[in-house]
């Protein structure tokens, strides 16, 4: 290889961070704030270049990048880094997480650990993981009960994970580009799809998909990484002040997501959405059973799905 | 030994296309026929126009797919030109070790699955890397062949030099502008776009560039693989097709039949043909092709100077990418995340809009030549039904998305199968079509190279924060609508002047989006001046894409076009200001 190659590691202190959203959003705010935090306890070590709007491609690219030394740090949702680490998918389980909490108690217990280990033998340094929300189903009609989707065309992300999940319930799976949704589903080559509330709002969804019905079914869940790159070039002092502020960070970025999420199904209801309970709860377990069947070894074995239910 | 690489790999990347297209039409079917999806379609049709482009490129190095800037080079003297040769070889090279190097370099980094496909990740980077090797090895055994041994082997040692030079550079200038100076050098040499693209994102390394090599390449390669792209593949097809079809000679006699009566009735049916060609065909490359092979020994036979006709089917082919289906607003829609829907739509006025003012042009231009017979009712009822297959085509593409039966990525698949079944129904010759899936793949591994060798730059100048500035910029200004609006059509017709349209949309539309839109200016409607702007630049020197490809099909020469078209152009920039003021009114 070429000597330039070689990454120069007196320049470390300039940290480029990818963003996917603009200023106003959780995902950019987080990095403004561990950006001024380390600013005070680390004065001129750090030089954050904070790229918003996803201008430095996708969520895989990023990850790529923070491989590859050309980005330092990002958020992610696990599902993308389940390419490095196949065991995050348990945290994407249909109907396994009771809610925020119960999430939160697992990540910070000794299954988060592991995770987190894997993680950085993966080549991603993670201080805490975060909470997007949860996603919730939404329709054109009135969908409360599973078998109300049999044969209703579905907008699903292109993962194993959800095409089962919704294939199980007679959904039939269709792959549109999340910026073509809003057209896809206003003319009708879909009929429903499942997204958080912030995004259901951000996209104006509710203009084409009126009912949400809060399913809960997956807690999109995610973490702060650092590029394993980056971390070798900090001192133990400093990772630990960066593990501290990012930590810290992770909880404002989950109460910015609470608040965002509760605004956002407001801001729906005001625009002619309607929220809907979701019925016949065992139904939509039953359903969400078969992925768990088909993912259970890539997880780590049913004990730690058991594990994960049993946690208080 | 060059011929018979090149004869194979372009088998390759033909059966690489029919495969893309075998996918998504089976998917789509799946879904209609069948109620069942197929997982992971996206995925593995984004893996394939990956391997298309990796095949392609070699292919697409020379002839007008290259995209060089040799108007230049032409001008210096004979030894000069020699030297300007080994210099854009050179680039070349670059290219090519950027791909091959940072290709194996990143395929050993990546480490993930692809959890749709169950594939490594690593095999994308190392399609890219064979590319680069391809590459290298034809770009040898071409200068070979032609006799020029020495000059090559000179540019590969240049080139290897170069990229091995152990430098470190003080990092004064932003690396973004670095990069795009030594892009400009490369240009000049008379190098192919994408390869001067590839290899200033290289060269900007040592000047402090955050995009390392491997880097540099998984984001060449995620920068082509974007589900809206796929779309360019199936248009080039359904353009190709079309005309061997025969269905194009149809709407050219329905277009005849409706205004060939009128003063100077061949150049009005000639735009008319374009537009109703437009409706079905995403690329104005295939438009310009297909005018040229059909209209332009007619207009010559019916006393049009040659210049005169030439100009005409370059002004005319413009339209098509303003005119959904447009590879030019899929390459916006990817590029912004506009929606493409809207583009589309907003797209359609402004092509008319334009066509109205090309037809007035033409009106004013040709007050001499003689009108065709009118004809009479009975011979237009059939030359419409004559047509109506032809017709359906469009149809099926903007009603398929407008209606919502699928995305507009199964549309472009749907308008290429539908095209090929009326080729097939003409009984074209197997020969025929499968040169045509040849050519369509050749076309779009060119256009998939630019799109893949842009994002490196424009990841570059994403982290320099070069549309803040721009923004920024703009708004110590004043930031009023009209300014701002003015400001950016210079900057586009400038752009348009020299750059192609896709590499300018992919690198200059995230840059000046933000802009205009803090300026209040609505981004559907910027996003359609935008593209306008740019396919004007397609008709002006330096360098004119239209005018070129309408000059190799034609042989008149692309000074004498680029003086003929002016009348057009001016008619363009007249629809160019009646669109900009609608912006600003509504
Ligand atoms: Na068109
Ligand atoms: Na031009």
């Amino acid at each position: 290889a070429p000597v330039f190659l070689r990454p120069a590691s007196a320049r470390a202190t300039a940290l480029t961070v990818a963003s996917l959203l603009g200023e106003d959003k959780p995902e950019t705010k987080v990095w403004r704030r561990i950006g001024a935090r380390l600013e005070q306890r680390l004065p001129g070590r750090f030089r954050f270049r904070i790229v918003t709007n996803g201008a430095l491609g996708g969520e895989k690219d990023v990850a790529d990048g923070a491989r590859l030394g050309s980005i330092q740090a990002s958020l992610s949702t696990v599902s993308t880094l389940s390419a490095w680490v196949p065991e995050l998918q348990l945290l994407d389980l249909p109907f396994l997480f009771r809610d925020a909490d119960h999430l939160r108690r697992v990540v910070s217990g000794p299954i988060g650990h592991g995770l987190k280990q894997r993680l950085a033998e993966n080549g991603f340094v993670v201080p805490d993981f975060i909470d997007y929300g949860a996603r919730h189903l939404l329709a054109k009609e009135a969908v409360t009960r599973p078998d109300q989707l049999q044969g209703k065309t579905m907008r699903v992300i292109q993962s194993p994970l959800h095409t089962k999940l919704w294939s199980a319930f007679g959904a039939v799976p269709v792959g549109i580009p999340i910026t073509e949704t809003y057209n896809a589903l206003a003319t009708g080559v879909a009929d429903a799809m499942d997204l958080t509330a912030s995004a259901y709002a951000g996209f104006k969804l509710y203009e084409v998909l009126p009912y949400l019905t809060k399913t809960a079914h997956i807690r999109s869940s995610g973490v702060i990484f650092f590029a394993e790159s980056f971390w070798n070039s900090l001192t133990e002092e400093e990772r630990a002040i960066v593990t501290e502020v990012s930590a810290e960070a992770a909880l404002y970025f989950n109460t910015l997501m609470r608040q965002d999420e509760a605004a956002s199904l407001e801001l729906a209801q005001a625009n002619g959405g309607t929220v809907l309970e979701p019925e016949a709860l065992g139904a939509w377990q039953e359903g969400a059973r078969t992925v768990w069947m088909a993912f259970q070894e890539v997880v780590g074995g049913p004990q730690v799905i058991e594990t994960v239910r049993d946690t208080a | 030994m060059a011929a018979a690489i090149e004869a194979a790999l372009s088998t390759f990347a033909a059966t690489v296309l029919a495969a893309l297209l075998a996918l998504v039409l089976g998917s789509v079917t799946l879904r209609y026929l069948f109620s069942t999806g197929l997982v992971g379609a996206e995925v593995a049709g984004l893996w394939l126009f990956l391997l298309l482009v990796a095949l392609g490129m070699p292919l697409a190095a020379s002839g007008p797919l290259s995209m060089r800037l040799d108007i230049l080079v032409k001008l210096l003297p004979q030894r000069l030109r020699l030297l300007a040769g080994v210099a854009a070889d050179s680039v070349t090279v670059l290219a090519a070790l950027t791909l091959l190097l940072g290709g194996i370099d990143a395929a050993g980094l990546m480490g993930s699955t692809s959890v749709v496909l169950g594939l490594p990740d690593w095999l994308r980077p190392a399609a890219l890397a064979a590319g680069g090797a391809l590459l290298m090895a034809l770009l040898l055994l071409r200068r070979v062949a032609e006799g020029c041994g020495l000059p090559v082997l000179l540019s590969v040692l240049v080139g290897a030099g170069v990229y091995a030079l152990p430098v470190d550079y003080a990092a004064s200038w932003p690396p973004s502008l670095v990069a795009l100076m030594l892009a400009g050098i490369g240009l000049l040499f008379g190098a192919p776009l994408a390869h001067c693209l590839l290899a200033a994102a290289a060269l900007a390394v040592p000047f402090g560039s955050a995009l390392l090599l491997p880097a540099l390449v998984t984001n060449a390669a995620s920068g082509l693989s974007r589900f809206l792209l796929l779309a360019i593949p199936f248009f080039l097809l359904a353009g190709g097709l079309l005309t061997i079809s025969g269905a194009a000679e149809r709407l050219v006699r329905l277009a005849a039949s409706l205004v060939g009566h009128r003063r100077a009735g061949l150049a009005q049916t000639t735009l008319l043909t374009s537009l109703l060609f437009s409706g079905a065909s995403g690329s104005s490359v295939a438009n310009a092709a297909f005018g040229a092979g059909t209209f332009y020994p007619q207009l010559v036979r019916n006393g049009y100077p040659p210049a005169q006709a030439g100009a005409v089917i370059a002004a005319t082919s413009v339209l098509d990418n303003v005119i959904p289906p447009s590879i030019a607003f899929l390459l916006l829609a990817a590029a912004t995340d506009l929606s493409v829907g809207a583009l589309l739509l907003g797209g359609a006025y402004a092509g008319l809009v334009m066509a109205a003012c090309l037809a007035v042009a033409i009106h004013l231009v040709h007050r001499r030549t003689d009108p065709m017979p009118r004809v009479t009712g009975q011979e237009r009822r059939s030359a419409l039904l004559a047509a109506l297959p032809a017709l359906g085509l469009v149809l099926v593409v903007v009603g398929g998305i407008r209606i919502g039966l699928v995305t507009p990525t199964e549309a472009a698949a749907l308008a290429a199968g539908y095209a090929l079944l009326l080729a097939v129904a003409h009984r074209s010759g197997r020969a025929s079509l499968w040169s045509t899936f040849r050519q369509s793949a050749i076309e779009a591994a060119a256009i998939g190279l630019l799109i893949g060798a842009a994002a490196p730059m424009t990841f570059l100048l994403a982290v320099d924060d070069v549309a803040g500035m721009v923004t920024g910029f703009v708004t110590s200004l004043g930031g009023q609508a009209v300014v701002v609006l003015l400001l950016c059509n210079l900057v586009l017709l400038t752009t348009g002047l020299v750059l192609d349209i896709g590499a300018a949309i992919l690198l200059l539309a995230p840059i000046l989006l933000p802009a205009a839109v803090a300026a209040g200016i609505d981004p559907i409607a910027f996003g359609v001046i935008l593209v306008v702007n740019l396919m004007i630049g397609g008709v002006t020197p330096p360098v004119g894409i239209l005018i070129f490809v309408v000059s190799g099909l034609t042989g008149v020469e692309a000074p004498k076009l680029f003086r003929a078209v002016t009348p057009y152009l001016a008619a363009l920039l007249v629809a160019l200001l009646l669109l900009c003021l609608a912006a600003l009114v509504l």
